[in-house]
């Protein structure tokens, strides 16, 4: 009884104007404060607690969510306050539809509502610059629910000073594989095939350049006689027509490689500096074999798998072109990634796990969190700039203790360092 | 961003309440208007001069310069303050876990015997099947190799007493495959020091993805597994397994890349519809790569244990050996629903750049807070 008396004295203390007004300024003054240092551009959270915090307080589980939305509400303030520019928060997972479906029902209503109510209220979004994402997979919303997100999506699109990724529907292998999918489709696309597209757009004729490069050639190596060996249809290069007819010798040739006609056509090494066509066969190197089973298109080529790299697939994911996450935060003392984040997370994120329920989250359990990301942050800059000084001193040592090494490396053309320079001069 | 006022925060749960039917939107953006911070477009209105608030800047004369430049410096020397006093506390923190560390050292200590290694995990109500640690290379200072070959040993001769049938070993590098034959030496002898001659040890076999595994054949069934260091093919049954999976940069991020370049070249040449790749057939590719699966099945083990989602190729727990959790390029199919314990900043060092010791009550932590943790997936 007494313990509740003081609680709300307290409670009626916190909430003087006095009191707020001092506690509104610590908050202006250490987010300020944030400002300094580095900051994370990319934030994700895990709002984990929900239903525990409502268990807990006896209260309906769906005034458990509606509260975590007020915590939500609160951190992307402080969030964006500070200079985070991306927020990343796993709303719901495919996973969750397992749910009884009251909840789920729930949950979908009030994403409906909040949705509708930014819809309406978007001149005030545009005004801060914020936009929207749903990531996830979209063929699991209910349709009436996916007309509200998609009129959300589109409104804040322009936007781009912060961004809120809200996952919905997600789970990060279902990102990956859908992810390994798309770059599947791409690569499975054939390029149109070189010889059409040539004639189509190039206004320049293949033979007359392979003309051009020959006659240089020959003038360049007149004395030589592999020169004439080589190319015996190039003695008499003023007559158009015979170097025509040569080209066509060749052409036929040329087809059998497909590769590039460069290569075939400077044998004596100046290639890459004479190639006068575009190339779009940089990245071919791959015929189809059996493109007689798919029909009309004789030439296709696809590009090369092998083109294929971890970059290709982060394109594909759905956070593509944001920065990579700094920081990823989970609530409820759960130590679990739960199928969240895991291509973007499993490198140099750092990962908290926190106790604090997800509607107990605010600007006091985040701060420290924060801090301790900016002190690690500080500390490992400081420690790789270390390890490079160190590096750059012993390898000034090393110039010092032998300058004939580095004398050595200047003659065959790497260009010099600094250190080598002093020794050479 | 005033503190919301408790009338406010009563309307607007009211209207939450109502599922948003109570207020108008207009009646909405009032009741926020007050705790929104000045639109950006304004300010830059007032950068750009317009002639109203040209007017009353020049009326307030020399305030708004200072002000901001008094405020910056302010929000400066914070910065610093906090930093250090914040610093402090990760040092004292530090402290703090490094004499906590050492009284459980004390108190739970090995003495190289399983029977007191199996005494300290007996009470507990689950242990992980599969173990996965997450290592990190040694300077020179620190032992280098063969030092974290030992770790890697001393993890194997714990897990292994402590009945934990597969352990993973994540090293960025990969360094540990290319020596896997000595390694496998190298734990083989720590197991004889720990539980005796090899009748009592327990059958080691070494795996690598996309390594064939040194000395053991990547699926051991009885037969081949009985090799060099077992004579009684009878007992073998008898004898516990104990399976070392090494793990490196390149089982994560590049063999999901690999595989999209299979798959893009099946799909090229028609074998393969775009379509049909699904997150099971990633999954049953991934879970080959580390061949762990069938070698359970084997083992006679269901793949899937009643009431457990999770396929046996993922680690159930995950002991970061570092100051905070950073997973440097964990595989991360495999790690979705793995319990992550970071054996926390005992060490001296902060910027997780070198790997904090391996120690066997750092261990036990973790399988305790395993077996603390409860598991839900998601219902």
């Amino acid at each position: 009884m007494t313990s509740r008396h003081i609680s709300h004295i307290r409670n009626w203390l916190w909430s003087s104007p006095p009191a707020e007004w001092a506690l509104n300024q610590l908050r202006e003054l250490l987010i300020g404060a944030l400002r300094q240092g580095p900051v994370p551009k990319h934030v994700a959270f895990v709002m984990d607690g929900n239903r525990r915090f409502a268990k807990r307080h006896r209260i309906e589980t769906v005034e458990g969510h509606n509260l975590g939305f007020e915590a939500l509400a609160k951190i992307l303030e402080v969030c964006y306050k500070s200079g985070v520019t991306h927020v990343t928060i796993y709303a719901f997972s495919i996973e969750n539809f397992k749910r009884s479906k009251y909840e789920v029902d729930a949950l979908m209503d009030m994403a409906k509502i909040k949705l509708k109510q930014l819809v309406e209220h978007g001149d005030l979004l545009d005004r801060y610059g914020a936009s929207i994402r749903i990531l996830g997979q979209r063929e699991l919303i209910k349709p009436d629910v996916l007309e509200v997100v998609d009129q959300a999506v589109s409104m804040t699109s322009g936007n781009n000073n912060c961004v809120l990724n809200v996952c919905f529907p997600y789970t990060s292998r279902e990102e990956i594989t859908s992810a390994i999918r798309e770059t599947v489709e791409e690569f499975s696309h054939p390029i149109p095939a070189e010889g059409a597209d040539k004639e189509r757009t190039s206004t320049f004729k293949e033979e007359r350049i392979a003309h051009t490069i020959r006659s240089q050639q020959f003038s360049q190596h007149t004395n030589s006689d592999a020169a004439y060996t080589q190319a015996p249809g190039l003695r008499s290069p003023s007559s158009s027509t015979t170097s025509l007819s040569s080209y066509s010798q060749d052409a036929s040739e040329r087809d059998t490689s497909s590769v590039s006609t460069s290569t075939t056509l400077h044998p004596d090494g100046y290639s890459d500096t004479a190639s006068p066509f575009p190339e779009p066969t940089s990245g071919v190197t791959q015929t189809s074999p059996s493109k007689g089973s798919q029909g009309h298109q004789q030439n296709s080529t696809y590009p090369s798998p092998e083109l294929i790299t971890p970059d290709t697939l982060s394109a594909h994911m759905y956070t593509a072109g944001d920065p990579p996450v700094d920081l990823l935060v989970r609530t409820s003392g759960v130590s679990r990634l739960s199928d969240f984040m895991l291509w973007q997370c499993h490198q140099d994120t750092q990962i908290v796990f926190l106790d604090v329920l997800w509607p107990d989250f605010d600007l006091w359990s985040f701060l420290p969190v924060l801090w301790e990301w900016q002190w690690r942050t500080i500390k490992a800059e400081q420690w790789d700039n270390d390890q490079e000084s160190k590096e750059q001193r012993s390898e000034r040592a090393a110039a010092r203790k032998k300058p004939l090494k580095h004398a050595a490396r200047t003659s065959t053309g790497i260009p010099p360092t600094r250190g080598s320079k002093v020794h050479a001069a | 961003m005033a503190p919301v006022t408790k009338n406010d925060v009563s309307l607007y749960r009211k209207d939450v309440a109502s599922g948003g039917r109570a207020l108008t939107p207009a009646e909405r953006e009032k009741l926020l208007r007050p705790y929104l911070p000045p639109p950006q477009s304004e300010s830059n209105k007032m950068k750009s001069g317009l002639s109203a608030t040209a007017t009353q800047k020049r009326h307030r004369g020399h305030r708004p310069r200072l002000r901001p430049f008094l405020k910056s410096k302010l929000h400066f020397i914070l910065f610093f303050l906090i930093q250090l006093v914040f610093g402090i506390y990760i040092r004292l923190r530090q402290i703090y876990h490094a004499i906590l560390d050492r009284l459980l050292a004390i108190r739970h200590y090995h003495h190289r015997s399983p029977e007191l290694i199996l005494r300290d995990v007996q009470n507990l109500e689950r242990i992980p099947e599969h173990l996965s640690v997450i290592l990190k290379f040694k300077s020179e200072e620190d032992g280098g190799l063969e030092a974290l070959m030992d770790e890697v040993a001393e993890l194997c001769a714990w897990s292994a007493a402590a009945g934990i049938p597969l352990l993973s070993v994540y090293e960025k590098s990969g360094i540990l495959k290319t020596y896997m034959s000595s390694l496998q030496k190298m734990v083989e002898q720590k197991l004889v020091a720990y539980f005796g001659r090899p009748p009592a040890a327990p059958i080691l076999s070494v795996f690598a993805p996309n390594h064939p595994s040194t000395g053991s054949s990547p699926f051991p069934s009885p037969q081949t597994s009985v090799q060099s260091t077992d004579r009684h093919p009878s007992t073998v049954d008898q004898r516990q397994r104990f399976n070392l999976l090494l793990l490196s940069a390149s089982d994560g991020r590049d063999t999901l890349v690999d595989l999209t370049r299979t798959l893009a070249e099946m799909s090229q040449t028609h074998k393969l519809n775009p379509k049909d790749i699904t997150s099971n057939l990633i999954n049953t590719e991934i879970n080959a790569t580390t061949s762990i699966s069938g070698l359970r099945e084997r083992d006679g083990h269901s793949v899937k244990p009643p009431g457990k989602e999770v396929d046996p190729a993922e680690p159930d727990l995950v002991i970061v050996f570092g100051p905070y959790v950073k997973l440097d390029g964990y595989p991360p199919w495999q790690i979705r629903l793995s319990e992550i314990f970071c054996v926390g900043d005992s060490g001296g060092d902060v910027s997780g750049s070198r790997s904090t010791r391996v120690e066997y009550q750092a261990l036990l932590r973790g399988l305790w807070r395993y077996a603390g943790a409860e598991m839900r997936f998601g219902r």
